[in-house]
């Protein structure tokens, strides 16, 4: 496994395209979710009425426990840039034909998945780390006081937030083995959650109760939109376990029809 | 000798079209096989399947006596079609690349670069590189991992003469050390030059196979020139003659069997006949091939 994560790797290091998307990602995830108070500041200061009627202080939007699920959240917009990079990575290797040649140098299908797959993790939990300690250290410069007791309750987002990027990346990695070609398959996946919120509006008044099982919906299900709490609406503050069983098996079912097809066809 | 390769009733459809149809073929230790066949024959077809891209329809092979794997596949130094490396990646980096999923020691690429001359390019960028270049890294990383086998599929393609010349000679090179090649190829002279043996593939079918040394045995030509007027008769008078044909300037005698130029020199001098020119012919593959194909 530390084999083939390490010439997955290897492919990436030397290339540009990769260090400048990459780095770009986790650039705009520390400093997005790091300046969310700035952002009402900003706001604040721009929009009339806005700092005079709610003072912004008392929005606990980096207060612990809040903190943990407002910045897994937010964080969880930018995947999409990390997905990209997957794509451009999986479809490098149908352009340039290397797949094959990986395969006649000693590598197995398999092997070559597992290795593409592996750096999918790899992302997931440098994304989750990250946000982890940003999400600690601006909960200790902002919290008023810190109560250790509730500081970490809602840090299972975090595990929750690294399922819902790596399941992401592993769809866009299935789109890039299935399509492979980079344009179309980034095209697809950005238009695919606009697909998938029109199937589910036309279902949603006959159906409703097959909404949650939706690949997209799925993934985003699960660290939900924390935001309306603020406007005193009742929000889940909790990881369901529901949402993480359909998630697992949508993260299956992604990687095993990305194996099938690279098993079946010729390379 | 023992057999590196065995392939049995091997079979490849692409829909309708049968791009090989029950080959089956043997390949011993040492020898340098040429696998000769017109375009769209099935040869890069055969080659896929036996580096595990190409997923056959049906039949089997098995290298050195077992099942195919991709740990036996590392054993093998292939180059398909044309080289593939990652255009951003150096040379020396893709060589790397390749030692890893290889498994093989990264002190290996020096020699190789060395072999095929690219030591002092190996920092810049594959892309950057030459046709020529380009082919001559695909022949460093087959070889990386000092494989016993080696399969080479049109390894000139493309190439400007010296360029060719340059790869004949890496081939012979690694030949001479004992190796087994494989070599695809649609050109005739090249294969007479470089193998021991050779199979012609036809739509899929192997239609002949055989050593390269038997090319043209059994039917002499022998051509021949003298400062006389009625050689032509003279020639027919000869009890070898099978017949005569003027071309170029000299006369072509068809040998019949057991006869070789030596009688016909001999017979030419006991008339009083010096020759001014005498030379055998032996058949050519070329000539070979393109009747083997008009059989089939």
């Amino acid at each position: 496994m530390l084999y083939l994560l390490k010439i997955d790797f290897k492919k990436l290091i030397h290339y540009r395209t990769f260090w400048i998307i990459v780095g770009l990602y986790f650039f705009t995830l520390g400093t997005a979710t790091a300046s969310g108070m700035e952002f009402l500041k900003w706001l604040a200061r721009t929009i009339e009425g806005f700092g005079q009627s709610i003072n912004i202080n008392r929005i606990p939007l980096y207060h612990f426990p809040d903190i943990w699920q407002n910045l897994a959240w937010s964080s969880g917009l930018l995947k999409i840039m990390l997905g990209i990079m997957v794509v451009i990575s999986i479809t490098n290797e149908f352009t340039y034909r290397t797949v094959r040649q990986n395969i006649i140098d000693g590598l197995s299908r398999t092997e070559f998945l597992i290795s593409k797959i592996g750096t999918n993790l790899m992302l997931s939990a440098i994304s989750m780390i990250l946000v982890f300690f940003i999400s600690l250290f601006t909960g200790l410069i902002y919290s008023p006081h810190l109560d250790t007791q509730f500081m970490f309750k809602g840090i299972q987002f975090f595990p929750a937030y690294f399922l819902e990027v790596f399941s992401f990346l592993s769809f866009a990695l299935m789109l890039g083995i299935l399509i492979q070609r980079s344009g179309l398959t980034i095209v697809l996946l950005l238009n695919s959650y606009l697909i998938e919120l029109i199937i589910k509006e036309n279902l949603d008044d006959y159906v409703p109760q097959i909404i949650p099982y939706f690949p997209l919906e799925s993934i985003m299900n699960l660290v939900p939109m924390p935001f309306a709490r603020y406007a005193f609406q009742e929000i889940r503050d909790y990881v369901s376990w529901q949402s993480v069983l359909i998630a697992l098996v949508w993260v299956f079912l992604f990687n095993y029809f990305s194996y099938l097809k690279l098993k079946k066809s010729d390379i | 000798m023992s057999t590196v390769l065995s392939i049995q009733n091997l079979t490849k459809h692409f829909g309708r079209i049968k791009a090989v149809n029950e080959l089956n073929l043997e390949v011993q230790s040492g020898q340098v096989f040429g696998v000769l066949g017109p375009n769209g024959s099935g040869k890069t077809t055969t080659l896929g399947m036996l580096m595990g891209v190409t997923n056959p329809t049906s039949g089997s092979f098995y290298w050195f006596g077992e099942k195919p794997t991709p740990q036996i596949r590392r054993k093998i130094g292939a180059v398909l079609e044309h080289p593939i490396f990652y255009p951003y990646l150096s040379g020396q980096h893709n060589l790397e690349l390749n030692a890893m999923i290889k498994q093989c020691p990264i002190e290996n690429i020096e020699r190789v670069l060395e072999l095929v001359e690219l030591t002092e390019r190996k920092d810049d960028k594959y892309r950057t590189y030459s046709l020529g270049m380009k082919q001559r890294l695909a022949i460093a990383s087959a070889l990386l991992n000092d494989p016993t086998v080696l399969i080479l599929d049109e390894p000139t393609n493309g190439l400007d003469p010296m360029g060719i010349a340059e790869i004949r000679s890496i081939i012979r090179k690694i030949a001479s050390q004992g190796k087994t090649i494989i070599l695809a190829s649609h050109l005739l002279d090249e294969v007479q030059k470089v193998c021991s043996h050779f199979a012609i593939l036809k739509k899929g079918s192997l239609v002949h196979i055989g050593p390269v040394g038997d090319v043209g045995q059994g039917e002499v030509i022998v051509e021949v020139n003298a400062d006389i007027e009625n050689l032509n008769e003279i020639l027919l008078t000869f009890s070898g003659t099978a017949s005569v044909l003027r071309e170029n300037g000299s006369f072509q005698v068809l040998m019949r069997d057991g006869y070789h130029g030596t009688e016909l020199n001999r017979f030419l001098f006991e008339k009083g006949i010096t020759a001014s020119h005498l030379v055998t012919r032996k058949k050519s593959l070329e000539q070979q091939f393109l009747e083997i194909l008009s059989e089939h």
